[in-house]
């Protein structure tokens, strides 16, 4: 029962924690309920989503049926980390601007195009691993009908409320840290998530020829921090980690910081005192795959 | 906006290029070597599966029941949901040598195994 609170804490820790963060950005851009409304109804998406997933991973039947899924799978996790990269890139340029008592501008700058980006964020975060928990729910259901389903149903029921509870504690310490400090910590464990993505992505590829894997592995740093234990598939889960991974990982991962370092060097933050034409800096918009 | 668009542009052509290039890889790939391997009642069958090292090939995982279960393996990079009843088809390799260990996610405490990658003899 501890594994099967465990496996559930795990698999919510990623999306409560961006939905945590998300919350806490919106609270800072004053969005207010507007705000709110999108997120919650991303989240709401997200949780409809891994249903339909997984009902539909269930019925499939066929190889191009599997290849389909599998290519939506990888839609959603590129979507959601280019997504989050983008916000983390625009809080950095235009997060000293929200200090007090440009709220209203801000509200206005926040269009509804940057809205809707926070609702799919928390809709595809939520439905990335939400499918995959609703399954194996489901099947340790079947299987224990007669022994302890019950118990089953407490252990699962707390680990999402400890990763809740975790994520609260998050969102709680960061309101303490003042705003350079906050983008900046909140910004590094988006990024990580979105890097984490890519390489779930890009692995989903490779398992399914599209992609080489080129050398594989390229290196293995099991000894160093291995990913079958409990500490490492946390590591994994949230920053992307792979003791052994193939090249083609490792050089995607390298590909992913070396872009988005050079893009928050070009952008230094904006130290300069916050003017009209600043508020109104554009937002940032859903990018067009 | 424009920036961005010209941007796109110059990194566009050649990225279209590689892509072609991956996914006319990835269609070449299908006259590959198919190993299986079996889960029935939350376990590997075999637990040691040899599979030869330096070769592409597919991993064709066949969950004979009666749980849902997910094919892991943290040291080749892959996760896959096998419905109870189904086969999946993963890409393998070319692989260096050496032990990677697989397990089934949702059955940790019994689904364990391991693929050996061994070079031809």
């Amino acid at each position: 029962m501890a594994t099967v609170l465990f496996i559930v804490w795990r698999e919510s820790l990623e999306a409560v924690l961006v939905i945590g963060i998300l919350y806490a950005y919106l609270a800072r851009l004053g969005t207010g309920r507007r705000g709110r409304a999108w997120l919650w109804a991303g989240v709401a998406g997200g949780l409809a989503l891994s249903a339909v997933l997984a009902l539909v991973t269930m019925r499939i039947e066929t190889d191009l049926q599997g290849r389909a899924l599998q290519y939506f799978q990888v839609a959603m996790m590129g979507t959601a980390a280019a997504l989050l990269t983008q916000m983390v890139l625009w809080m950095h340029r235009n997060g000293r601007r929200l200090k007090g008592d440009l709220e209203a501008e801000l509200d206005r700058a926040v269009g509804t195009g940057s809205l809707l980006a926070v609702g799919v964020v928390a809709l595809l975060a939520v439905a990335r691993e939400g499918a995959e928990t609703v399954l194996y729910l489901y099947g340790l259901g079947l299987e224990a009908r007669h022994a302890g389903a019950w118990a089953l149903g407490g252990s699962a029921l707390a680990g999402f409320a400890l990763a809740l509870a975790t994520a609260w504690l998050v969102a709680r310490g960061v309101r303490f840290l003042n705003y350079r400090t906050f983008f900046r910590v909140t910004g590094v464990v988006l990024l990580f998530t979105a890097a984490g993505m890519l390489v779930s992505a890009a692995s989903q590829l490779i398992g399914m020829g599209v992609l080489p894997a080129l050398v594989d592995p390229v290196w293995n740093t099991t000894w160093l921090l291995d990913a079958n234990g409990r500490l490492g598939t946390l590591a994994a889960a949230l920053t992307g980690y792979r003791p052994r991974p193939s090249l083609m990982l490792v050089l995607l991962y390298a590909g992913f910081w070396v872009f988005v370092l050079a893009r928050l060097r070009r952008a230094p933050p904006d130290s300069a005192a916050p003017t009209r034409a600043g508020a109104a800096a554009p937002a940032p918009a859903p990018e067009r795959p | 906006m424009s920036k961005t668009a010209t941007g796109l542009r110059r990194v566009g052509r050649p990225a279209l290029a590689a892509l072609a290039l991956l996914l006319a890889a990835g269609a070449r790939a299908d006259t590959l070597r198919v190993i299986d391997l079996a889960i029935r009642d939350a376990r590997f069958q075999p637990t040691t599966l040899t599979v030869p090292a330096g070769e592409k090939f597919k991993l064709r995982v066949t969950n004979h029941g009666p749980g849902v279960e997910e094919f892991e393996s943290v040291d080749l990079n892959r996760e896959r949901i096998v419905p109870p009843g189904r086969s999946i088809e993963v890409y393998l390799g070319p692989l260096k040598p050496g032990r990677y260990r697989i397990f089934g996610d949702f059955h940790p405490a019994t689904a364990q195994g391991e693929i050996v990658a061994t070079e031809h003899k």
